[in-house]
């Protein structure tokens, strides 16, 4: 437990540092376009931009892909073994998505308040008034995205340049294929009631209310999916 | 059960067997030198030691722990890489505070003692260090760390002289102080010769012979002469190879020396620790040395 801490924290530590940085940068372009934008259109209401999130996301994601390589290489260095690297890297993408995702919904109902129309991505989506809810949407999506990235990360890295990139073929066949499939092939009232469960599980119940449990319960679930399939190459990987 | 034990280790790569069966062990509080030429299977059995790799067959075991996959052998082994795994955006007074962290046994004073002595900046990144600097790093790491079995693969990899006879003063110093079993894979094996007290030869992905440095270096010698007086000499030995110059040659030979006939024109010299394994190796790579004897235990050299 104590071993498994010190590379958490080693996790944690390392990867944080950043993410001020990353804000520093994000928020003094922010504050430049805004006052770029109130000196041209004169007015005190816009921004300049909307769904900071997006930006946040490229940074998981990149965390991501990193937590796979270079932090693998440096663990198992220093003796850990592939489940505490994993539960390591788990952690850190905990930590660093639950930060990020305080900080962003602090900022987005922050800058909402002050600049109308300005939108935040959960905002837009389910509205401003439950700030819990917002961080816990934004917190299972960065998940979602980091346990992506990083499983796409290690099987590329298992399986090499060629199959991955005949994988990548394959998918972008296969998602041609799944449309093509909805429009000509899957009778009209099925693909409805695809779409609507689609809609239901990221909260948009049919009956026109909005449920913002669902969501952050299918972002989870997939979330572990993508985990466990990461956990599952990571067991098998060598350096 | 003090040892590391290698059971039964194949790891095929595609078509190329790395290594094939391997069964034998690293002892406790001893010095190996673990040789082999290039692509002889080093890295990969000290890879699949420190858990990097798998092995397609068998498994090894420290100190009667499986090592794969386990974290109760994590304070009883460490590895310092020829490759650079280390974060190398990270200063080297952070490596070290970060492998305190890591291990309970490391000793993060006798790290900055041994960078001192070395003269390595600790202020710098590792990716800001010369190959040299980073070799040293490398060895400081595992200089200061008090695990039972230290493995160095090519320690004193871009090294100038100065440095490695430092490294080795410093390696001999440490086993005097905290006797445990250091694994030294290297190229460079005249300067090892007089450090290890036990030789692990492998080759093709086989361990040719496991023996005492003393012992080997005993039953190797070189005998020179007329051609045809070396012959005679040689006839019923286990000649190793063969050098020639005009009608003179030069045999090496492994086994029980016998008298030199009188009034031969014959001469027996010592065959130093390089000049065996490069006759051993480039036997078997002729291919007529080890089918058959893929351990060649002590005192047996049955090549």
């Amino acid at each position: 437990m104590k071993k498994l801490k010190a590379a958490i924290q080693y996790e944690c530590l390392t990867s944080v540092k950043y993410v001020w940085l990353f804000y520093l940068i994000q928020y003094a372009a922010v504050a430049l376009i805004t006052v770029i934008v109130m000196l041209s259109v004169n007015t005190t209401e816009e921004v300049g931009t909307n769904c900071l999130e997006f930006n946040t996301l490229i940074y998981v994601g990149i965390l991501g892909g990193l937590g796979a390589k270079e932090d693998f290489r440096m663990l198992i260095q220093n003796g850990f073994t592939r489940r505490c690297i994993f539960l390591a890297a788990a952690s850190m993408f905990a930590f660093i998505c639950g930060v990020m995702a305080l900080v962003d919904t602090a900022v987005g109902q922050i800058l909402h308040l002050v600049f109308p129309a300005y939108s935040s991505v959960f905002g837009a989506l389910y509205g401003y008034e439950n700030v819990f809810a917002n961080w816990i949407w934004l917190f299972c999506f960065y998940m979602l995205v980091c346990s992506l990235l990083y499983l796409a990360v290690l099987a590329i890295n298992k399986a090499g340049k060629t199959i991955s990139i005949c994988l990548g073929v394959g998918l972008g066949a296969a998602v041609l294929v799944i449309v093509a499939l909805f429009r000509y092939v899957v009778p009209g009232e099925t693909a409805a009631k695809i779409a609507e469960a689609a809609a239901a599980a990221m909260g948009y119940l049919s009956d026109g209310t909005v449920n913002r449990v669902f969501p952050v319960l299918t972002m989870l679930v997939l979330a572990a999916l993508s985990g466990a399939g990461a956990y599952a190459v990571l067991r098998r990987t060598e350096l | 059960m003090s040892k590391i034990q290698i059971k039964n280790v194949t790891k095929r790569y595609g078509d190329v067997t790395a290594l094939d069966h391997v069964s034998f062990s690293f002892k406790s509080g001893k010095i190996y030198g673990f040789l082999g030429r290039n692509g002889a299977g080093k890295s990969t059995l000290i890879n699949i030691i420190a858990n990097r790799i798998f092995p397609d067959e068998g498994a090894v075991f420290i100190d009667g722990l499986p090592a794969r996959e386990n974290m109760d052998v994590h304070e009883k082994i460490f590895c310092m890489s020829e490759a650079d795994l280390y974060d190398t955006g990270m200063k080297v007074r952070d490596h070290f505070k970060w492998t305190g962290r890591f291990y309970d046994s490391f000793d993060v004073e006798k790290a900055f003692r041994i960078a001192e002595e070395f003269g390595l900046d600790t202020g710098k990144r590792f990716k800001a260090l010369s190959k040299g600097y980073q070799s040293i790093f490398k060895l400081t790491i595992a200089l200061a760390l008090n695990v039972p079995y230290v493995i160095f693969d090519e320690p004193v990899l871009g090294l100038d002289a100065n440095h490695r006879e430092m490294f080795y003063s410093l390696l001999l110093k440490e086993f005097e102080e905290n006797e445990r079993t250091l694994i030294i894979a290297t190229h460079l094996i005249e300067e090892v010769a007089n450090i290890i007290e036990e030789v692990v030869l492998i080759d093709n992905g086989r361990v040719l012979l496991q023996e005492s440095t003393e012992e080997l270096l005993e039953t190797g010698y070189c005998v020179s002469g007329f051609a045809k007086d070396v012959d005679a000499y040689c006839l019923g030995k286990n000649v190793i190879g063969t050098d020639e110059l005009g009608s003179l040659k030069l045999a090496y030979i492994c086994g029980e020396k016998t008298e030199i006939p009188q009034g031969s024109s014959l001469q027996i010299t010592a065959m130093n620790l390089q000049k065996l394994f490069v006759k051993l190796t480039g036997k078997a790579v002729d291919g007529n040395a080890v089918a058959g004897n893929a351990v060649a235990e002590k005192g047996d050299m049955k090549l």
